[in-house]
């Protein structure tokens, strides 16, 4: 994991010290609220309906011991003892006084966290695999590229105001665990013929109100050049991005309406001119990093662990969770464990300071010490021996973390909706209760297999709805909530945007829509098709003939 | 539906972010505390008198607001929102109070939800 | 005439503006140091630059800063405007009047020049500001040198954190 020092430590008492002050100026009426508002967006401080939200930067969505107990802390002293972590792998608190949000920076700093550019038009946190450094499946470890961008990218000075906010995803295996094609910027590992590592660099992918997948503009950017090549295409999106609308702001459109093969041409022009001395990194810096990202304290083990499987034999619930939740580690004897924080009465992406306390105790017991934080809103225990899942599994239990329904129907995606924020026209949160409800039944879950649904509550999209296997978007007809389904969207490899299926439906049909949605997909499935493959096979009609029955 | 002219002037405390009412020159914490305007001049009025409190509270507006059997209530499901807090937490925010006030707020908030009007879903 | 902040490496100083700010259409007064549109160098640059008096270019966010890169040697300032202060276009100019086009006069902020932007302004080159928020020197130098590291390269050179000698 990577540690700050003394460097890295400075800074952030300095962004700390530079907020109190900007408080302290408009709370004495020095600062216009006009001139505060971007000022605290840049600290992540948003005005929401009951109260200030502040949103946590967690870089990459990586977390060790002393900063999730850190996080406990604050939401219990701070807010109203709980956190919420959102879809771009970070943690928001809901219910923070502005007054008390300069000492809150305070505390983050103390465990070298911050809220720096998780709003704003600048360059947010960069979404990465929160199985970095534990899956096979990588060709190298996106967490240094991730860092190298987090050091880049915080408070630069050309690309503090650009024309809209600004997204980085970085992935390295074959599963995309990042949404990459949905970012501003997806960058996916690539090795060269030569062994060399690269970069696909896609760029245009977004959601909000106009959703685009992002499209190839460099096949293979040699890694070391990355932060040049970043610094061209941002330069380029500076100037011509539109400032006219905030709508048509994003990079989506520049490189929609120029088209990809032209933007990419206007990147490279610009790449040339740029002096790569300066702007690239070291490698002796590079290599500094990557040695921060070296996990020790993996022991050599069997890959098998007799204990574990007697104990899964024993224990179907323990089986379950072992089916749903645990995963394959590059390391023989040690899986991967996700953490759901979908329990079927939860809010989604919510944990409270119990359980986030019990994750730190966990971690620290289990994980190597290490917590990572999906967009998908659940947690990691990346690094648990396989003799250890039975004691972990039950820590679990007993603070209500065990939901066995990684990747399932219940495995929910939605945002704060009309519930907190200040955007949404409708409410996500009840919606996604009411679908985990009506999927009680765990064997009937695991029967329908993969299932994303993803909740917005309005067309910014934060709960993802466009690239949900099910999308559900709520929208505000005539004072009252309705909800658009949309179907076959998937934000992974094979990245597709949405169909509407038909008509808006209240809050009460949309559970029972799914239903039937899941009907159909059980009578037409064949082999180990998931639901979103039947869609694509079988198309849009038979969905929608089950869900609208015309009167006719 | 009448077209009465009735509204209340919200906005959030500046150091603390609470929702809060006008109420005579004052800020309270309560919706069915809130003074109700009936003629545009006393609100817009109002209106100007909280803009010039930008050292108290951001983003001083008016509401609509209605008047039903079970009481006065804000139009906008929003609104009802910011007058109760969320719905997912009832701990949370004003409803946390509870009381007859509370109560009816979320009687006339439960009838503003929509009860499947449309009808869209039919078994088949 | 307004204030003008001078930003040096040992900090910033208030000085007197003797620029005049010249309308597009409207005549250039006598002896006079003047700033003009970009439209209006490249109308009447050699004129202009014959005539005597100190000349800089303002440039506005939607222009190429690099349409100035032949004017360059003969300019006293270059003036980046910024018409709202969330508008960042100038930043890019900026930077590529230091970097690319080694632009070494002075590069002034007009506009909705916020103390609250010093950091990245002086960092992007911009060494001079017309501040529209009323700000000393004092408060603009206290804003400016807030960060005691950086942690990428910029226009005004400083080491970042990589090549700091404390960092490994």
């Amino acid at each position: 994991m990577y540690r700050y020092d003394a460097i890295d430590k400075e800074f952030l008492t300095d962004r700390s010290n530079e907020f109190r002050h900007q408080v302290g100026r408009r709370l004495a009426g020095e600062l216009s609220e006009d001139q505060f508002k971007p000022l605290r967006l840049m600290n992540g401080l948003y005005l929401q309906l009951h109260a200030y939200m502040l949103r946590v930067c967690i870089p990459y969505g990586t977390l060790n011991v002393a900063q999730v107990r850190r996080l406990a802390w604050i939401a219990r002293t701070y807010d109203k003892g709980y956190g919420h972590f959102t879809t771009r792998q970070n943690i928001q608190f809901h219910w923070v006084k502005l007054r008390d949000a300069p000492d809150i920076l305070d505390a983050l700093a103390e465990v070298d966290l911050h809220a720096i550019q998780t709003s704003g038009n600048c360059i947010r946190n960069t979404t990465s695999d929160p199985r970095a450094g534990a899956t096979a499946e990588e060709i190298d470890d996106p967490r240094v590229w991730s860092e190298a961008i987090r050091q880049w990218s915080t408070l630069h000075p050309e690309f503090s105001y650009l024309p809209r906010k600004f997204k980085i995803a970085v992935t390295a295996s074959a599963k995309d665990r990042t949404a990459a094609r949905v970012h501003d910027i997806g960058l996916a590992l690539r090795q060269g013929r030569d062994g060399t590592l690269g970069f696909e660099v896609m760029v245009g992918g977004g959601m909000g109100r106009t959703p685009f997948i992002g499209q190839t503009i460099k096949e293979f950017l040699p890694a070391t050049r990355l932060l040049s090549y970043l610094e061209a295409v941002l330069r380029v999106y500076n100037r011509a991005g539109r400032r006219d609308n905030i709508y048509k702001a994003r990079i989506k459109i520049l490189v929609s309406s120029l088209g990809a093969e032209e933007f990419g041409r206007q990147v490279e022009e610009e790449w040339a001119q740029i002096d790569a001395a300066r702007a690239d990194l070291p490698d002796t810096e590079l290599a500094r990093i990557r040695a921060a990202f070296i996990q020790p304290g993996l022991e050599v083990l069997p890959a098998v662990s007799d204990s574990y499987e007697a104990a899964r034999g024993a224990n179907p619930a323990l089986a379950r969770f072992a089916r749903n939740n645990v995963s394959a580690h590059k390391a023989p004897g040690y899986a991967i464990v996700d953490v759901s924080l979908k329990a079927h009465d939860a809010t989604p992406g919510d944990a409270n300071s119990d359980q986030l306390e019990a994750i730190a105790d966990l971690a620290e017991r289990f994980s190597l010490g290490d917590i990572r934080v999906t967009h998908e809103q659940n947690l990691v225990l990346p690094h648990v021996k396989q003799s250890d899942l039975p004691a972990l599994f039950e820590g679990l239990v007993a603070v209500g973390l065990a939901t066995p329904n990684i990747n399932l129907v219940s495995d929910i995606i939605a945002c704060p909706g009309l519930d907190y924020c200040a955007l949404a026209n409708a409410r996500a949160i009840p919606v996604a209760q009411s679908i985990a409800q009506r999927f009680l039944d765990a064997d009937r879950a695991e029967l329908v297999g993969e299932l994303k649904i993803k909740i917005s509550g309005c067309i910014n999209a934060c709960g993802h709805h466009h690239v949900g296997h099910i999308g559900i978007l709520g929208v505000d007809k005539k004072g009252e909530e309705y909800y658009q389904l949309t179907l076959g969207g998937s934000g992974a490899e094979d990245a597709s945007i949405g169909k509407i299926l038909g008509p808006g439906l209240n809050a009460d049909q949309v559970a029972p829509a799914v239903d039937r949605l899941v009907e159909v997909y059980l009578a037409e499935r064949q082999g180990e098709e998931r639901f979103l493959d039947t869609y694509r096979r079988i198309g849009m009609t038979p969905f929608k003939e089950a869900v609208y029955v015309d009167a006719h | 539906m009448s077209a009465e002219f009735l509204k209340a002037l919200t906005a959030n405390r500046l150091g603390e972010g609470d929702v809060v009412f006008w109420s005579g020159g004052q800020w309270v914490e309560q919706f069915a505390d809130a003074e109700l305007f009936t003629e545009e001049g006393p609100a817009e009025a109002a209106v100007a008198l909280a803009k010039a409190q930008p050292r108290i509270v951001v983003d001083a507006y008016l509401i609509d607001v209605t008047r039903s059997d079970q009481g006065v209530a804000p139009v906008s499901y929003r609104e009802r929102l910011r007058a109760l807090g969320p719905t997912n937490e009832l701990g949370h925010g004003k409803q946390a109070l509870g009381g007859a006030a509370i109560a009816a707020l979320q009687a006339a908030s439960g009838a503003a939800r929509s009860t499947g009007r449309l009808d869209l879903i039919r078994r088949k | 005439m307004s204030t003008l902040i001078k930003y040096t490496a040992n900090g910033a100083t208030e000085i007197e503006n003797s620029f005049v700010h010249v309308v597009d259409g409207e005549p250039v007064p006598q002896g006079a140091d003047i700033i003009v549109s970009l439209g209006r160098i490249k109308a009447e640059g050699e004129a202009l630059l014959a005539s005597g008096v100190r000349v800089g270019v303002q440039i506005e966010p939607a222009e190429a800063v690099e349409d100035l890169a032949e004017l360059l040697p003969r300019l006293a300032l270059v003036a980046v405007a910024f018409p709202k202060f969330r508008d960042g276009r100038a930043y890019t100019s900026a930077t590529l009047l230091r970097q690319r086009l080694g632009f070494n006069g002075e590069v002034r902020a007009v506009g909705d020049v916020l103390r609250e932007q010093a950091y990245v302004m002086t960092r992007c080159g911009i060494d001079a500001f017309v501040p529209a928020d009323g700000s000393s020197a004092a408060e603009w130098s206290r804003a400016a040198g807030h960060f005691r590291h950086v942690y990428q390269t910029a226009a005004d050179g400083r080491t970042p954190a990589y090549a700091e000698p404390g960092r490994r």
